[in-house]
């Protein structure tokens, strides 16, 4: 145990005394405020350039006007349906003006605007319909609005959401949090992997491995890997917390038909928090002890690009598939593969948020892959034990077969 | 006492170590000698536990090595290797810790062997900033800086300048006043002369030799003898010596001649054909016991 307090603790100080840490942490933190605050900037600018003149007969432009005021922001009228001049455009602050003219056959728009693209066609005939049959039809325009409106009341069957509006929310905080797995699980199992090929290369491993058991140092390296995870990840979220706490996402609340913000972690619920916190333990030391034992076996630094490569396949795939259940959590490949070592962590992560999985399978999912922990730690320690200290040539299967073995 | 009995080694087809055997008291000096690939590097490594035996066994006190034993063991391996990027102090005290000792007692063991072999101006400097000598004796250190009960060295002397080498000498003789059990490999057999009480000398992964130098001179099959003047009369006498063979000499005759050769009926004979000046029997050295040995298990 003192073993393996002392290689954890020295490769914690390792970690934090080296720059990629840091870089790692620091763009990280970059990475989430752009993510966050990116969409805000461009949400800002489609609001500015929803910014009109409404322009015609001032009866059909007040008939108009509450019509369109979903869609656009209307900064004024005017009664000229002429093509303005880019001056007037930009003193009254409007990016286009929709020139509305009656006749027998209903409505006509007419469209100027700076940049024509950002003026919806299909969105103006939508919210302008209820205006030509008003005249068409003679009927009041509330009459028309209420006609338009279809109530539609959905109802969950056995499912864990109450509405269509948490389950998307779910399906947006699952895909967040999956990324989030992704990324951590990868980078990490990458450098665990460049520190054994380091002490290998540099020669000090067998220097290490007469002083220390090698299962307590690969199991130091392992543990001390993912406390940083860990400690990145809720910088990383607390950073987020922040942001999204400070700033109501565009167009409002949720609850006021706004886009929903998963930074704001409201969806988020502790059985989600727990679940990736499990997962990702259980990811995370499964392929980053292959990732070590395989780095065991290199004799250049060179080479763990290539031989990284294949190891990735399996966590590419699980990444892919966890997608696939996000929709389709129940599907019999999905539940098959949330059991399966290295796919189920990310696999039965998603269907947990996103559906409601029987107990049985979430224990069961457990019990195989904690077994497939101790499986994989026999096995990769073996590797480790061997590979770090056989240099020259890369091992052939048979001699790796054999250090399984022994 | 480590015991090392009839111990064998395989990696594949390959035989590292076929039947290698030796006891070292425990306080003592132990030179494993052998030419490249004969085993001595995985023989050292089956003794700290790097390698499990594929046969025999290896006892420390008459009980098996286990791990918590071998954290009372230190280890030079022959290939070299530090963090570079970490400071020479933290790199010591990191392995003190690995071998379990605590503060306040790693400090100071990692100041006092800082500076046994001057390595104290260079503490906090990354150790890839060292030069090849210097990184070797903080590996020393590193090895060294528990106190361990058994000491073993692979090589420890190759890259060393004569300057580091004495230090290293000095050291090892200190550990050894210490009581501390030291098993070196070298092909530097004059070092090995100085501080080792027994050796071992294998090829082909097989034992071929192995005692004090006074036991393996005692099985040396020739002696040297140096006569001077290099007279006519005196060569006379020693060509009469019987299947005595004439060796390449300046300033004096020098002859092989077989184990129990009667020297003072021979210095009589000489005496009275000559004015002898000078009349020494040469003992073999370690080098060359080690290259007959070599050469007498060549196949």
């Amino acid at each position: 145990m003192n073993e393996f307090i002392t290689v954890y603790s020295a490769e914690i100080m390792r970690r934090l005394q080296s720059r990629t840490f840091w870089i790692g942490l620091v763009f990280g933190i970059i990475g989430i405020a752009a993510m966050m605050e990116l969409p805000r900037f461009f949400a800002s600018y489609t609001i500015a350039s929803k910014h009109v003149l409404i322009a015609g007969d001032p009866k059909l432009v007040a008939s108009a006007r509450p019509l369109l005021d979903k869609d656009f922001t209307i900064v004024g009228e005017r009664r000229s349906t002429a093509a303005p001049s880019l001056d007037e455009l930009q003193s009254r602050k409007a990016s286009a003006v929709l020139a509305i003219t009656g006749g027998a056959h209903g409505v006509k728009v007419t469209v100027y605007a700076k940049d024509p693209s950002v003026i919806s066609a299909s969105r103006l005939q939508r919210d302008l319909v209820p205006l030509n049959l008003q005249l068409a039809a003679r009927m009041h325009p509330e009459q028309v609005r209420t006609l338009m409106q279809v109530p539609v009341t959905t109802h969950s069957v056995a499912s864990k959401f109450g509405t269509a509006a948490q389950a998307d929310a779910a399906r947006v905080i699952a895909y967040v949090l999956l990324f989030l797995l992704y990324i951590l699980i990868m980078v990490n199992s990458q450098l665990i992997m460049s520190s054994v090929a380091e002490e290998k290369t540099s020669r000090i491993a067998e220097l290490l491995v007469a002083s220390v058991n090698p299962r307590a140092l690969l199991s130091g390296k392992i543990a001390s890997s993912a406390t940083l995870a860990i400690a990145q990840m809720i910088a990383w979220v607390a950073v987020a917390y922040l942001i999204g706490a400070q700033t109501p996402p565009p167009g409002g609340s949720p609850a006021e038909g706004g886009d929903m913000d998963v930074f704001s972690l409201t969806g988020v619920s502790s059985g989600d928090i727990t679940g990736f916190v499990i997962f990702f333990v259980i990811g995370f030391v499964q392929t980053s002890t292959l990732f070590a034992a395989v780095g065991s076996l290199i004799n250049r630094t060179e080479d763990l690009g290539s031989v990284s490569g294949p190891l990735f396949l399996p966590v590419v795939a699980a990444f892919i598939i966890a997608m696939s259940a996000l929709a389709v959590p129940d599907s019999p490949a999905v539940v098959v593969t949330s059991f399966i070592p290295l796919i189920a962590p990310f696999v039965m992560f998603a269907r947990i948020v996103v559906s409601s999985v029987p107990a049985w399978q979430v224990g069961l999912s457990l019990a195989i892959n904690v077994a497939a922990i101790y499986a994989i730690a026999v096995i990769g320690g073996r590797i480790y034990r061997v590979g770090m200290l056989l240099y020259g040539r890369a091992p052939r299967p048979s001699q790796i077969w054999h250090a399984i073995k022994s | 006492m480590l015991r090392v009995d009839h111990v064998r080694k395989e990696f594949g087809s390959v035989q590292a170590v076929r039947d290698v055997s030796f006891t070292i008291a425990r306080g003592s000096t132990f030179g494993l000698l052998g030419p490249n690939g004969a085993g001595k590097t995985t023989t050292m490594r089956m003794i700290v536990g790097i390698y499990p035996v594929d046969g025999g066994s290896i006892t420390w006190n008459d009980s098996p090595i286990d791990d918590r034993m071998r954290r009372r063991f230190g280890y030079l391996p022959e290939e070299r290797g530090l963090y570079g990027k970490m400071k020479v102090r933290e790199q010591i005290v990191y392995f003190g810790r690995l071998h379990g000792l605590h503060d306040p007692e790693i400090s100071q063991r990692t100041d006092a062997w800082l500076e046994q072999l001057g390595l104290t101006e260079y503490a906090n400097r990354p150790c890839a900033e060292l030069s090849k000598g210097n990184q070797q004796k903080v590996q020393v250190a590193c090895a060294a800086v528990h106190d361990p009960e058994l000491l073993i060295l692979d090589e420890p002397f190759s890259g060393l300048d004569p300057v580091n080498a004495e230090i290293l000498l000095k050291t090892l003789t200190e550990l050894k006043k210490r009581g501390t059990t030291l098993v070196l490999s070298s092909h530097q057999m004059w070092q090995l002369e100085q501080i080792c009480d027994e050796f071992c000398i294998i090829t082909g992964g097989e034992n071929r030799a192995s005692g004090t130098l006074e036991q393996l001179r005692a099985g040396w099959p020739t002696r040297v003898i140096k006569v001077e003047p290099p007279s006519d009369a005196l060569r006379g006498i020693m060509e009469r010596v019987p299947n005595a063979r004439a060796l390449q000499g300046n300033g004096a005759l020098y002859y092989e001649v077989p184990l129990g050769t009667p020297y003072p009926a021979l210095l009589r004979d000489l005496v009275a054909a000559d004015a002898v000046t000078r009349f020494d029997a040469l003992e073999p050295s370690l080098q060359e016991i080690y290259l007959h040995t070599i050469e007498a298990s060549t196949p």
